[in-house]
């Protein structure tokens, strides 16, 4: 009978001595003073696995603290990595990393890393695990995946990875079993934003020019807190060179205190502003009209629908006075083709948050600041380096439809997309067929599906889950097994190309604890399923030589680089105005839509208003924390501790509380307490609240319990035409705790 | 002339994201708890929705009389002779009086080596000719540090073109952060 | 600023004042006060090295590298009231170790007696004041060189030295009273008395003064001040220090000047606003301390 491990065995803060790894190896003392027991280095202290060599050496890698993926440059010290830096070559980054890619060497030494593989030794949830071997462990999973194959058919089998450098992997491995069940979490995040843009250009994100551009609007874009590092920092540039900047938020975030004008919208009602924009640049003909002749279709009918949308309708709507609608929209205009109403990021807010997108695309088609400087950017796809691809058999067809409802409940939703929420709410219905397993890689459906209660019972109903992460996420906490991953810094994962560049993620140090690389993960996984010939690889090195193939580069002299530049490499701009719809023109009236019987041009679709007493639900981001990843993260924590609900001055005074007092939030779905965070920087029908927090993973050490969890009150609401799901829908209460 | 370190803060550039004081901790080995330097926030002032909030970044100010320096007992905390306010770590008994006797707060008590500790100006890394941590990652260029007496560097040259402010001047402590609070569109090139 | 200096501060802010005040306490009796005030010359040379032995130990268990203190004596940084503040102490406690020494009765000095032992108590008599009132005081300047809003007022180091000489008083009718062995007389014990009322009416002066100026002082200062007031210090500084540690005693030491006092009570009382004045020395130290450390400049 094996050791049976609680969270706390695994993660034990007991270290009575303050010697670590590094101060080992770099003779430091033990501390002076009063020798009370000091809490353990942030260094990891398993150091069994690690050969200090001596002496400096720095390793080139990307970051992993959040998708944007920046350059980083490593300084290892003595086996120790003791800083990490901005890669100056990594156009993501230009030579800075923000304080999570500083933070990553706690990422990595963190006390709370998985360090071999767990399967449960108790009932699921009950954090009771025993060690096992990496043989037993993928034994078992692939075990457990093969019988569910056998029993209900491969659909039953669920596969999840949120957005990352293997995720092309895992894709291969899901193809290869025959599920169509894939879960990105897409639809709690861009849904609106790229189908809105698929409809018009073709194009899900085109990219924005900052550097030219003259007129930019932001609607909810918070690039100061949202980081995108490169992104972020051109934003700075711009606001420093003064640039007109407009921020649309119902809160005032960090990016509209550094913007010309904030404008404090009503939640939901976004669309309003930019039809009446539409309105007023069609009434005083301030659009390009030989690019609207020469590449749109569908004006006409625009014309016709944006009549009714006048600055003065709309300022009853969106509670912008008309005047500067009006305003705004001559002075947008005359800046064009260097105007951007920028196409956003997070779009699930609301239903109608596909039509502000829509309305938003179409608002850029009319300044023709298409492809020119300082407008949007034609999809960059093209213009980008190719990798060599792996050679495998052909899938086989996958049985079964898709329990998220795509495209059988959402036809006009991307199958890439997917509905996350949907796959969720249909494993709990057991319809339209019972799901049996789930493997998840990199991702945490429990803090960040709304309703997060029903994502913990979708999780106990099923036969068999199995989650790979590097530390206990609260999904993990609810798994068979947990397959432990090395942490970025640790690792291989897939060259990323970026227009001329091929970058390498590569292991800074050699892994810490007995962890893997999700490219073996899989590739094992794949092997035990006795489908190794999907990923045709022996390991990582071999997989990146065959990456490498098409390129006159070894691996070992990208190793050293960190990047290879492809020589005479050409961005390729003439297919930038063959626009990837059906009509081949950007679609003002989009053709799809009107083929579903809906209105084919953007329109507007009345959002929900909280009753009395109630208020609008928002949350969003800190330039500390990404998602729910990084609320363990003990740097992170320094600079960012807690999340707060921000309540406007009247709202706090009518309940009596100040700031730091505890208040109780409770929306349709759930409750959570919360320290209250008194302002006049929101609109006093809304509270905003930082999301990820509110852990219920013991594993986590430090974000266990930590402030409050966004999921646990979100409704699930999904708009049907992009599957995004629309979380501001959800009203709460506030009351002193 | 005698070389006088120092920082230029730009606070329009600052969006108080922290990437400086994360930085920092891992440049400095600097004990959770503690931090060596950090961005203030004026809080969201004036009437909802007519309102605005700056940022404001610090560390040790280096002053030209630093009150530390005449504080110390033991003569460990020093001023060099290129500006910088360090600690000699084996005069240092750890009475604290320096920390105390800090206007701006910006010393502490290191609980693990049991000194006086505060920012050193990233010594190490000015050996190397690098610039602090802080400056270096900051995503915004609104930190600047450099010598204050060469024109030719890119802090005398911002103080030459834009009015500057510094911290609790009436205490006369003479710190050599300077703040900027005006748009700066384009940082000179420099040392 | 969170806090630095803590109750180990505090304590040694306060034993050093004790110690002070003791000494001086018994100087002016030895000197002036004649065959009548022997018992409170000696009640006082056997007290005073105590408390400060005391705060010492508490001062090196606070240093974050205590076995380096020996480098407060290797030099003397002139600017630093902590370094000649410390050079200051070190003579004081161990002149004051011989001052109780020579204070012992003849069959208890076992390093010996010499004749010229009066001949030094006299000479240490006249000359501990001065240094005395140096230990007292230079706790106030140590305060007022850390450049702090509260901890600027520059009536601090007289408050300290007030406060230190209250105290001494205080802790010789304390013990006095308290031993059966040397117990105080009706006549001492009412000099005492008088001296002790008389300084509790300068401190209350001298802190209604130093909170005036502070509250026309900048908007730092002021709003240093206003947490004593009505901030978050009031109730240690209007119960603890105002009512307990200086209008209570007072009244009781009023009394018993003027022999309202039954002669049963007399002890109890004497030892119990002694006591209180020990009290609110102490709060006087914790309040300046820990107020003036929360309290930081605007910027």
């Amino acid at each position: 009978m094996s050791k049976v491990y609680t969270w706390d065995h695994l993660f034990s803060r007991r270290q009575f001595i303050k010697g670590t790894v590094a101060t080992a190896a770099l003779g430091v003392s033990v501390s002076a003073g009063i020798g009370l027991l000091t809490p353990e280095a942030s260094l990891g202290t398993n150091s069994s696995t690690q050969t200090p060599a001596m002496g400096i050496k720095y390793v080139t890698t990307i970051c992993e603290q959040c998708v944007w993926r920046c350059g980083v440059i490593a300084k290892v010290e003595n086996g120790v990595v003791k800083k990490l830096e901005g890669n100056p070559n990594h156009p993501h980054n230009l030579g800075k990393l923000c304080p999570r890619g500083n933070a990553g060497i706690e990422t990595m030494y963190s006390p709370d890393r998985i360090k071999f593989p767990l399967i449960r030794a108790g009932a699921r949830g009950s954090g009771l695990w025993r060690k096992a071997s990496w043989d037993e462990a993928l034994s078992y999973t692939t075990e457990q995946m093969k019988k569910i194959k056998d029993k209900y058919g491969a659909k039953a089998m669920m596969f999840n990875s949120t957005d990352n450098l293997s995720q092309p992997f895992f894709e291969i491995l899901l193809k290869a079993y025959g599920t169509p069940n894939y879960g990105t979490q897409r639809s709690l995040c861009f849904n609106a934003m790229t189908t809105g843009f698929l409809y018009t250009y073709g194009t899900p994100q085109p990219g924005t020019d900052f550097s030219h551009c003259k007129y930019m609007i932001f609607t909810g874009r918070n690039l100061a807190e949202g980081i995108s590092n490169n992104e972020t920092q051109e934003m700075i540039e711009m606001v420093a060179k003064g640039v007109k900047v407009v921020v649309l938020d119902p809160r005032f975030s960090k990016t509209a205190s550094k913007a010309t004008e904030w404008l404090p919208v009503r939640p939901g009602t976004d669309s309003a502003f930019f039809l009446a924009m539409i309105n007023v640049i069609v009434v005083e003909k301030l659009y390009d009209e030989t690019f609207v002749k020469k590449y749109t279709q569908g004006f006409g009918d625009l014309v016709t629908e944006v009549k009714v949308y006048t600055p003065e309708w709309a300022e009853k709507k969106c509670e912008i006075a008309a005047t500067t609608i009006q305003r705004i929209a001559r002075d947008f205009a005359a800046a064009a083709p260097a105007a951007i109403a920028h196409p956003n990021w997070r779009t699930s807010n609301f239903v109608n948050s596909f039509q502000t997108e829509r309305a938003i695309a179409v608002l850029n088609a009319l300044m023709g600041n298409w492809s020119q400087p300082g407008g949007l950017i034609p999809d960059q796809e093209l213009s980008t380096a190719k990798l060599g691809v792996l050679s495998h058999p052909p899938f086989p067809l996958a049985q079964g439809i898709r329990l998220d409802g795509v495209p059988w409940q959402y036809p006009m939703v991307p199958l890439a997309y997917g509905v996350i929420q949907t796959m969720r709410d249909n494993i709990l219905s057991g319809q339209p067929y019972e799901a049996k397993g789930w493997l998840i890689s990199r991702q945490n459906p429990v803090l960040s599906i709304p309703e997060r209660q029903k994502t913990i019972n979708a999780l106990m109903k099923l036969d068999f889950v199995a989650v790979i992460d590097i530390q206990a996420s609260d999904t993990a906490y609810y798994a068979d097994v947990i397959l432990p991953e090395s942490s970025y810094l640790e690792r291989y994962d897939g060259l990323v190309p970026i227009k001329n560049k091929i970058f390498i993620r590569q292991p800074v140090i050699k892994p810490l604890y007995d962890t893997k690389s999700s490219l073996m993960i899989y590739k094992e996984l794949a092997d035990k399923l006795g489908l190794g010939e999907f990923l045709p690889y022996k390991d990582e090195l071999d997989l990146l030589s065959q990456q490498l193939k098409p390129f006159p580069v070894s691996l070992e002299d990208l190793k050293r680089a960190g990047h290879y530049e492809v020589e005479n490499f050409e961005e390729d701009h003439s297919k930038d105005f063959e626009f990837q719809t059906s009509s081949g023109k950007i679609e003002i009236s989009s053709n799809i839509m009107a083929q579903m019987g809906k209105k084919a041009v953007p329109t507007w679709n009345e959002p929900p208003r909280p009753e009395k007493d109630r208020y609008y639900l928002l949350t969003g981001k800190t330039a500390q924390h990404t998602q729910m990843f990084t609320q363990n993260n003990r740097w992170l924590l320094e600079v960012f501790p807690v999340n707060r609900a921000w309540l406007h001055t009247s709202v706090a005074k009518k309940i009596g509380v100040n700031t730091d007092d505890e208040v109780v939030l409770e929306s349709e779905v759930g409750k959570v307490t919360i320290k209250a965070y008194v302002t006049e920087g929101i609109r006093p029908d809304c509270i905003f609240m930082v999301g990820g927090f509110g852990h219920v993973s013991k594993g986590l050490k430090s974000a266990y319990g930590l402030g409050a969890s966004d999921s646990a009150l979100h409704k699930t609401v999904t708009d049907p035409i992009s599957g995004g799901s629309s979380l501001s829908e959800t009203f709460v209460t506030v009351s002193k705790a | 002339m005698a070389v006088r370190m120092g920082f230029v803060i730009i606070t329009s550039r600052c969006i108080d994201c922290d990437a400086c004081m994360v930085a920092c901790r891992a440049e400095n080995d600097v004990p959770i708890g503690r931090t060596r330097n950090w961005v203030k926030s004026s809080g969201v002032q004036g009437q909802f929705p007519k309102v605005r909030e700056v940022f404001q970044p610090g560390n040790c100010m280096h002053c030209e009389h630093p009150p530390c320096v005449a504080a110390c007992p033991t003569g460990a905390s020093q001023k060099r002779a290129d500006g910088i306010v360090i600690v000699e770590n084996s005069k240092c008994i750890g009475c604290k009086y320096c920390v105390v006797a800090c206007p701006y707060d910006a010393r502490f008590a290191n609980p693990e080596t049991g000194k006086a500790d505060k920012c050193t100006f990233c010594l190490q890394r000015l050996e190397q000719g690098l610039e602090p941590a802080c400056v270096q990652t900051c995503l915004g260029k609104s930190r600047h540090a450099g010598d204050l007496n060469d024109p030719d560097s890119k802090v005398s040259k911002l103080i030459a073109k834009y009015p500057t402010r510094v911290l609790l001047k009436q205490l006369g402590t003479g710190p050599n952060i300077y703040y900027i609070d005006e748009a700066v569109p384009e940082i000179p090139e420099g040392k | 600023m969170e806090l630095t200096w803590a109750l180990m501060i505090v304590i040694y802010l306060f034993t050093a004042g004790l110690s002070a005040g003791t000494m001086i306490t018994s100087n002016l009796a030895f000197l002036y006060g004649g065959k009548d005030f022997e018992r409170v010359g000696r009640w006082g040379a056997y007290i005073s090295p105590f408390p400060i032995s005391l705060g010492l130990g508490v001062l090196l268990l606070d240093l974050g590298s205590p076995f380096n203190f020996y480098r407060l004596f290797l030099t003397l940084q002139t600017r630093s009231p902590m370094s000649y503040g410390s050079w200051a102490i070190l003579f004081f406690t161990g002149l004051s170790a011989v001052y109780l020494y020579l204070w012992l009765p003849e069959k208890h000095q076992i390093i010996g007696h010499l004749k010229s032992s009066e001949e030094w108590k006299k000479w240490l008599a006249k000359s501990m004041p001065f240094l005395s009132v140096g230990v007292a005081s230079y706790t106030g300047l140590l305060l007022n060189a850390a450049v702090r809003p509260l901890w600027n007022a520059p009536l601090l180091p007289v408050l300290f030295l007030v406060s230190a000489l209250s105290t001494g008083v205080a802790s010789v009718i304390l013990i006095a009273t308290l031993s059966p062995w040397q117990r105080v007389r009706h006549k001492e014990l009412h000099a005492l008395t008088k001296a002790d009322a008389i300084l509790i009416i300068l401190e209350c002066l001298i802190i209604l003064i130093m909170i005036v100026m502070g509250r026309l002082n900048s908007v730092s200062v002021s709003m240093a001040f206003g947490s004593l007031l009505s901030g978050r210090y009031a109730w240690i500084f209007w119960f603890l220090i105002v009512g307990l540690g200086l209008i209570l005693p007072f009244s009781l030491e009023l009394m018993e000047i003027k022999d309202r006092v039954p002669v049963k009570w007399a002890l109890p009382v004497a030892a119990g606003s002694s006591f209180l004045v020990l009290f609110g020395g102490f709060f006087v130290r914790y309040i300046i301390t820990y107020a003036g450390q929360t309290n930081g400049w605007l910027h």
